[in-house]
């Protein structure tokens, strides 16, 4: 009896999660559905009159949505490699290694991300100038790593933190290298938080704006957000359309993480309990 | 062994960082790139006419041409930002008072330096943007200026003056099941942007600046004009809180009489299926003064580093896009007034009805002042009206703070 | 304590990061540095010359100037009130949700994927609709309150309220990642910790302040800090959901303010000095939280 109230509990708080986020993105939805560019209505019903898919099939056909997003999947996907392999090595030299100048690397890595970010757009702009990777997805990529990087290296730390030294010694009486040790003991058992770096760094690359706006000018090299950008204008904005684009450049974002799901449940139970 | 390893963590980083960087590399020498803010159809007319250029200039065949598209705020810092690096496009295409700006600060070359003389002479001197007695930029028309926008399914005449305007706007605002949300509403605006509010400001005397650019807000016709708004809100024949998208929204459901809004707009609303009419604003009954909206061109201005190789045929799309015929076009299929003299005489822009009822607006209307203290003023304007509007302050302390704020600004910006 | 090899290896796996964040950000950092020192702004911007601390001098008129003309310590409060408010908020709401979906609960996979939404979907749009749902007469939020019998409100037409709503979003928007985190950090709690603890008789509240939230404590802290951060910076949300400011220019945290100085006032130099005085609040603030917490993290 007990059991079923606390279930009864349970799917209420879930249900009400659910309807905090998902109503807005409902929102969404409708202006989508919407004919003509409106972005509100006096209406209150979700599916509108006249309701149409045009502006999905507009931005699928009409607008070179797949080469934004062949553009985006480069940049967030590379974004998200480099990221996890970089974050995870250093992360671990943070967490394992007690060297001087441990304590200003932790705090340096931090104050990256203090300085407000549009003040650091122009200077960015002018070095990436001078190394020629203007104007490229390259270029793109390596600033989203750097404004990853802060995040995915302390998350790692943290979770490195946690894992027992001694697997690592273990590890290394047995014969491996420092770098075996890491490779095959720790890694793996960092799952979850590989999981959320990778997660984070993709997002970073899939879904920033400001920074690819400066340093991309060619329409061909034009990622997601900046290909709904171009839909704005003065006044006059094709909503529906953004509206659309904007939902689907949410999927692949969900996909992704519904793959990862399961790994962000792994962690000790790979049978490295210790005792 | 351990090589192998540190090896096969760096491969697939170089690999993407490598096939990254190589994609996208693209070379400039022959390219006339434009960066603009223009509308969907702007985009459109200006592909067109690109086409006809080439066919019309063999000469410049293996040249490429391109059109970047930006929001207007990213337009201004992109350029910026790439003139800083001595690069960014040939061509830069958005408003006359963007144009004062850029000139300032050095980005922009003198089209006297590109052109002759007799070409520039084409244009309505008004039209042009001047910054120490240089031209900067080349205007393919003029407008932007608000309307008035009359939906003629629930009305049967435009009044001329506000009183009747008023008595009108409160007959037609209908709130049939009393539940204090009208189901129709006289009259929709931008309540939150001081574009709306300057058109008053001249219709009750005023304006935003004198001839030395001071600004000259603390006047008693701004007063007027705050006092004129806050009764149109009070009287409740506008929404609530009303923003752009919702005017526009509640204007093309048929849900309003009249909308004040400008050209961009007026096609979208014949494209929803209303009979509308544009009238200029009605004059105001206390000064009998017409409402001023502001009217403002849109230029093609070049770039200060312009690229040697590409000047000749920069030059000449420049010409081509503000020339005579293809601003006949651009009145055609946008309905905006050209800024070629000539192109004005032309009898189907004597004769067009919107056209006509355009111009009569932009006849009553003034220009919008280039200069950078317009900034200032806009940002000063913009807070007390929104106060006036929301009952927290007087159009006396509002005109006031609105001198000051746009005063100390002005000090500010050239500290 | 490291040997020698592990001392090359940890030199050789900190290089690549170090090098991508010295050369994106502590250069422009740099940079920032010499361009407050000068007096570029849109009448000097090819040629600016060295302006010593004059733009320095500035900010201490703003920050002294206690006539009313001056707005900086309304929104210095304003931008700690942000960030706390919103911090609480993605926490407790962020937790919550980590905790409820990590019960086994059928359709769980589907309800994460839901929740997810708010952090997938991109920001602008999000932010814009809820601008619309906050509208005075036709939003979701006040059809709501209605419903419920409440007095609607006109969110945009006060400061507070205004205030309020960017709040709200921001709520929204920042929650998912708490909780994606959450859930990765709940993965590692060993289920034996919390028999043992059943057995010892402790209740729910007490086996999540003494196991849970210390376990959480190293994969939370990092969020916390950079969360810190990312709120008092964030430009977006406040700028898209009031509009610039609204009402009347009252809205404005520290960072909108460097925006509008730098971007439409044309005051870079200003703007950059503007920066490193935020640049040393943060770093102040994140000192303090390294004394109050006193983690391994060190």
């Amino acid at each position: 009896m007990r059991r079923a109230w606390r279930q009864v509990w349970l799917h209420l708080g879930v249900w009400a999660f659910v309807l905090f986020s998902v109503y807005p993105v409902l929102q969404v939805l409708t202006t989508s559905l919407r004919p003509g560019d409106q972005l509100y209505s006096t209406e209150l019903n979700l599916i509108p009159d006249n309701w149409t898919f045009d502006a999905y099939r507009i931005m699928l056909t009409e607008k070179p949505f797949l080469l934004w997003m062949r553009n985006s999947i480069i940049v967030a996907l590379g974004t998200a490699l480099i990221g996890v392999v970089l974050a995870s090595i250093g992360g671990f030299a943070l967490s394992r290694y007690r060297f001087r100048g441990h304590g200003a690397a932790l705090q340096g890595i931090l104050m990256t991300q203090m300085f407000p970010a549009t003040m650091l757009l122009l200077p960015l702009y002018l070095l990436m100038r001078k190394l020629y990777l203007v104007d490229t997805l390259g270029g793109v990529m390596i600033a989203y790593v750097a404004t990853a990087l802060p995040f995915c290296v302390w998350t790692m730390k943290g979770y490195y933190d946690t894992i027992p030294v001694a697997l690592n010694e273990a590890a290394l009486i047995d014969g491996c290298s420092p770098l075996q040790a890491f490779v095959r003991v720790t890694l793996p058992l960092s799952a979850p938080a590989l999981v959320i770096t990778g997660l984070f760094s993709f997002m970073t690359g899939w879904s920033e704006f400001m920074v690819a706006r400066v340093m991309l000018n060619s329409k061909e090299l034009m990622t997601l957000p900046l290909g709904l950008e171009s839909l704005f204008t003065t006044y006059q904005t094709e909503w529906a359309n953004y509206a659309a684009g904007s939902l689907l450049v949410s999927l692949p974002v969900v996909v992704l993480f519904l793959l990862l799901n399961r790994y962000l449940v792994s962690g000790l139970t790979l049978g490295s309990v210790k005792g | 062994m351990k090589i192998l390893l540190r090896a096969s963590f760096l491969l697939p980083v170089l690999l993407i960082a490598g096939l990254a960087v190589s994609c996208g590399r693209v070379d400039h020498s022959r390219r006339v790139i434009l960066w603009e803010q223009m509308d969907p159809k702007e985009q459109e007319e200006y592909d067109r006419h690109l086409a006809g250029f080439r066919a019309a200039h063999p000469e410049f065949a293996d040249f490429q041409f391109e059109r970047v598209h930006y929001r207007p705020e990213d337009l201004q810092t992109q350029f910026q930002t790439a003139a800083l690096a001595y690069g960014g496009p040939s061509l830069v295409y958005g408003p006359a008072d963007k144009v004062g700006v850029y000139a300032i600060m050095g980005l922009l070359m003198p089209i006297d330096d590109l052109l002759p003389a007799e070409e520039i002479a084409r244009f309505d001197p008004q039209a042009l943007p001047i910054i120490n007695d240089k031209v900067y930029g080349l205007p393919d028309n003029v407008g932007n200026h608000l309307t008035l926008v009359a939906n003629m399914a629930l009305m049967d005449s435009i009044p001329d003056n506000t009183d009747d305007w008023l008595r009108q706007l409160r007959e037609t605002t209908i709130d049939a099941d009393g539940d204090g949300k009208p189901e129709q509403y006289g009259l929709v605006f931008n309540l939150l942007e001081p574009f709306w509010l300057v058109p008053w400001l001249g219709g009750f005397g005023g304006w935003v600046m004198d001839e030395e650019f001071r600004p000259t807000l603390d006047t008693e016709a701004m007063v007027g004009a705050l006092d004129f708004l806050k009764e149109l809100k009070d009287s409740r024949v506008v929404p609530l809180e009303c923003d752009y998208p919702l005017a526009d929204t509640i204007f093309m459901e048929g849900r309003a009489a009249y909308i004040i809004n400008g050209p961009w707009s007026w096609q979208g609303y014949r494209d929803a299926g209303l009979d509308i009419r544009l009238a200029p604003i009605p004059r105001v009954s206390e000064t009998g003064k017409w409402p001023t909206p502001m009217t403002s061109a849109k230029c093609f201005s070049v770039n200060a580093y312009l690229n040697e190789e590409t000047r000749a045929c920069t030059a000449a799309l420049l010409e081509f896009m503000t020339s005579t015929r293809v601003q006949l076009e651009l009145a055609r299929s946008l309905s905006v007034q050209p800024s070629d003299l000539e192109a004005r005489k032309d009898p189907y822009i004597m004769q067009d009805a919107t056209l006509r009822a355009s111009r009569d607006q932009i006849d009553k209307g003034r220009l919008m002042p280039i200069v950078p203290e317009m900034r200032a003023i806009w940002d000063a304007m913009r807070p007390n009206y929104q106060s006036v509007l929301n009952g927290e302050l007087s159009p006396d302390e509002a005109a006031r703070r609105m001198q000051q704020r746009a005063e100390t600004m002005i000090k500010r910006m050239r500290e | 304590m490291s040997t020698r090899r592990e001392t090359r290896l940890a030199f050789w796996f900190l290089l690549p990061s170090a090098v991508v964040l010295l050369a994106v950000v502590g250069y422009p950092f740099l940079y920032n540095i010499w361009i407050s020192l000068t007096n570029w702004n849109m009448f000097h911007f090819r040629d600016p010359s060295w302006n010593n601390f004059a733009q320095y001098g500035y900010l201490w008129r703003e920050m002294t100037d206690f006539s009313g003309a001056s707005d900086f310590w309304r929104i210095f409060l304003k931008t700690f009130a942000w960030t706390g408010i919103n911090l609480v908020f993605h926490f407790v709401l962020g937790l919550s949700a980590a905790m409820l979906l990590n019960q086994k609960l059928p359709g769980r996979t589907l309800y994460r994927a839901l929740l997810i939404l708010p952090w997938a979907v991109p920001q602008y749009i999000s932010a814009l609709t809820w601008r619309g749902m906050f509208n005075a007469e036709y939003g979701a939020v006040n059809l709501i309150l209605a419903k419920v019998g409440l007095e609607p409100i006109s969110w945009f037409s006060g400061e507070f309220t205004a205030f309020g709503a960017a709040i709200i979003t921001n709520i929204w928007l920042g929650f998912p990642f708490i909780m994606v985190i959450a859930l990765g950090g709940l993965q590692s709690i060993p289920e034996e910790l919390y028999e043992a603890a059943r057995i010892d008789g402790a209740g729910p509240v007490r086996r999540f302040f003494r196991i849970t939230l210390p376990m959480l404590k190293p994969v939370l802290m990092p969020a916390l800090v950079l969360g810190t951060i990312w709120t008092f910076n964030n430009l977006n949300v406040i700028w898209l959901v009031t509009d610039q400011g609204l009402p009347a220019d009252k809205s404005h945290i520290l960072v909108t303010y460097v925006y509008k100085a730098a971007f439409f006032y044309y005051r870079y130099g200003y703007a950059a000095a503007f920066s490193v005085f935020i640049f040393l609040v943060l770093w102040m603030i994140v000192r303090m939280y390294n004394r109050v917490a006193r983690t391994e993290a060190y």
